[in-house]
């Protein structure tokens, strides 16, 4: 219970560090051998929370804990430590089959940019299909015992307490960068330290809380415009306290420009609706694409339903889906990963998340570039520049073809290479 | 920025698998490696490589005349694979499947630092399934980080490994944990140890198990 406490304590700032629970089947409530089986990843909080809410809402169910190394379900599949490899090894390590009489299981529709559920179904017989976003809206999905979950319960939030959290989050993950220089700087400026770290909390709950309300475009330009507000407040209020602002009065507001601009833009790494693009967020221009190839389509609606900000809509005259929607698209690369017709043709190839965990995961994109330089002769066709979870997302903008460019990263199993 | 730049910094080698391995062990894997291919595999053997990684093992166990299995998750890792050890067949499969593979069809099965990045569970699992997969007479050879058995070895395998651990997850975000009981789940089976090797006061061993020829 106290562990619990201070684990969820350190959740408000940390998040950004995995915190693993041991994988395995756990059982909500009396599951018997006709109960879902539902799988989710094996960071601690997600644990506790889907178990906890399963229990209220009275739903008995296998849980299928999978070795995400301590990653939530979203950055995990990302990232590609939650894809079919990971279901399959909590499949047969847990024993399941010998639970239950069905072959169906149920993911966590986030899990899709890294879970491929044909490769699962192929190797496995077992029948994956994506549940709700949120572990909430279980109950009813399970109740309707529809295939899909409604739209509504199929799209990312970013509400208040998410907002909150994240806040805090990005506060304390910037206080990792900063401390230093902050640290340094206290060295001649005194009281400057704690002063800066109260700071870049408020600003970071600050960018956080009205990120909907700011001007501009999310990113570095709403960070701007907090700043701007704040930088001119606190003038207005040393004026109004202790005369006319001097020199360190306009040091302090430059220096409060500069962060609440800089948290400005870090802020969508921690969101779930936009990506962390690095020249989206400074420049604001959006450089991804993303369309179906209609004669590919089948109109098996996966994309749609795996898509966490709705990019896809059902053209009733012909059946099949087409982008409604390019500028909500976050490249999170789910719908490429499930397609089954590979359809769905983008110039990124799978999630271009740009967060820590994404980024370092990468090494074997790192041994690529590294054969590349080196065995020259092997030649092969590996793109020059690798946009897996760290690249640039504007990695090969020619290679929008009919054909989406293989997987060349280790972000799950390679397209085509299962089915 | 600061996601950018903590990732920067720890980009700046984000752990080139075989360097790093190469570090972990103190240069030691390369040797190790040879010495599999060399003593421990036979021209001729059908060996199945756990965690072919780089394809490095597959290659020198190629050379030697064996046909080589290699299978691994990491897709980058095939890639290279299949440019190192070009004849061996490689496969996108968890050590979770290899009963896909067949029952008793290997000669050897090879397994280098890759059973130890599985959990406990796993771990069992891909043991036993290993063991149907081997013919009749035939090996098993594992080489991994093990927890030393002598208690002095231990603490000083520690001390060195804690920090070492760190940076490796500090780098990678993901850490190995020694193997634990690996004897006892060996003589479990029914394998005889053939072979033993230790390293690195302990911390690293090489072990050659053989399944019983007859029942
Ligand atoms: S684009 Fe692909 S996933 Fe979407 S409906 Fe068509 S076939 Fe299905
Ligand atoms: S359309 Fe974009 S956001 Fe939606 S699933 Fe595909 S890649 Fe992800």
């Amino acid at each position: 219970m106290f562990l619990n406490l201070l684990k969820d304590f350190w959740l408000l700032f940390g998040r950004m560090f995995p915190l693993p629970t041991t994988p395995g089947l756990r059982e909500a409530g009396k599951p018997t051998r006709s109960s879902p089986v539902l799988v989710t990843c094996n960071f601690d909080l997600t644990v506790r929370k889907v178990l906890r809410t399963l229990e209220r809402s009275g739903i008995d169910a296998w849980l299928l804990v999978a070795p995400s190394r301590g990653i939530n379900v979203w950055c995990a599949s990302g990232a590609g430590h939650f894809t079919a490899d990971t279901v399959i090894s909590i499949l047969k390590t847990s024993g399941i089959a010998g639970r239950v009489d069905h072959r169906k299981l149920i993911l966590p529709q986030l899990s899709g940019a890294g879970v491929n559920i044909w490769s699962i179904e192929e190797r496995t017989g077992w029948k994956a299909r994506f549940g709700p976003l949120r572990i909430e809206d279980l109950a009813g999905y399970l109740e309707r015992g529809k295939h899909r979950a409604e739209p509504s319960e199929r799209r990312v939030k970013f509400d208040f307490t998410d907002r909150l959290v994240m806040g805090t989050n990005l506060g304390f993950s910037s206080l990792v960068f900063f401390i230093l220089p902050i640290l340094i700087a206290s060295i001649w400026l005194g009281s400057f330290w704690w002063k800066s770290i109260v700071l870049i909390f408020v600003l970071a709950v600050l960018n956080s809380l009205l990120v909907f309300r700011l001007p501009g475009k999310p990113g570095a330009a709403r960070g701007l415009s907090l700043g701007i507000g704040a930088a001119a407040l606190f003038l207005a209020v040393s004026w109004l306290v202790g005369g006319p602002p001097a020199g360190a009065s306009f040091a302090w507001a430059g220096w409060i420009l500069f962060v609440a601009t800089y948290l400005g833009y870090d802020l969508p790494s921690w969101s779930p609706l936009w990506r962390a693009d690095r020249k989206e967020l400074l420049l604001g221009k959006r450089h991804t694409r993303i369309e179906i190839v209609e004669e590919k389509c089948i109109g098996c609606h996966l994309c749609d339903v795996v898509c966490p900000v709705g990019v896809f809509r059902r053209n009733p005259k012909t059946r099949r889906y087409f982008v409604a929607d390019a500028g909500a698209c976050q490249a999170c690369g789910a719908c490429v990963e499930n397609c089954p017709t590979e359809a769905i043709a983008t110039n990124f190839r799978s999630a271009v998340c740009k967060c820590p965990t994404c980024a370092v995961i990468n090494r074997v994109n790192a041994l690529k570039e590294e054969r590349t330089d080196e065995n020259e002769s092997v030649g092969g066709d590996i793109a020059p520049e690798s946009a897996c979870c760290k690249g640039d997302g504007a990695a090969s903008p020619e290679s929008t073809t009919a054909e989406p460019a293989p997987r060349a990263c280790d972000c799950g199993p390679s397209r085509g290479e299962h089915r | 920025m600061s996601t950018l730049v903590y990732m920067k910094i720890l980009e700046l080698d984000p752990a080139r698998y075989d360097r790093r391995m190469r570090m972990a062990t103190f240069g030691r894997i390369d040797r190790i490696k040879r010495e599999i291919a060399a003593h421990w595999v036979e021209p001729g053997d059908r060996v199945l490589e756990i965690g072919c990684g780089t394809g490095s093992l597959a290659a020198l166990m190629i050379e030697r005349g064996a046909h080589v299995v290699g299978i691994d998750i990491s897709d980058g890792m095939l890639e290279i694979a299949r440019a190192n050890a070009s004849s061996a067949d490689l496969l996108h499969l968890t050590a979770m499947e290899i009963d896909t593979l067949g029952e008793a069809r290997f000669d050897r099965i090879v397994a280098t630092f890759s059973l130890s990045e599985l959990s406990p569970d796993e771990f069992d699992h891909v043991f036993d399934l290993a063991i149907n997969a081997l013919k009749r007479g035939g090996r098993l050879v594992i080489a991994d980080e093990v927890r030393p058995s002598h208690r002095w070895q231990r603490a000083l395998a520690a001390c060195i490994r804690r920090p070492l651990a760190v940076l490796t997850f500090l780098l990678t975000r993901s850490g190995t944990r020694a193997l634990r009981g690996l004897d006892h789940r060996i003589s479990r089976a029914g394998l005889k140890i053939v072979h033993r090797e230790s390293y690195l006061l302990g911390a690293f061993t090489l072990i050659v198990a053989e399944k019983e020829s007859c029942s």
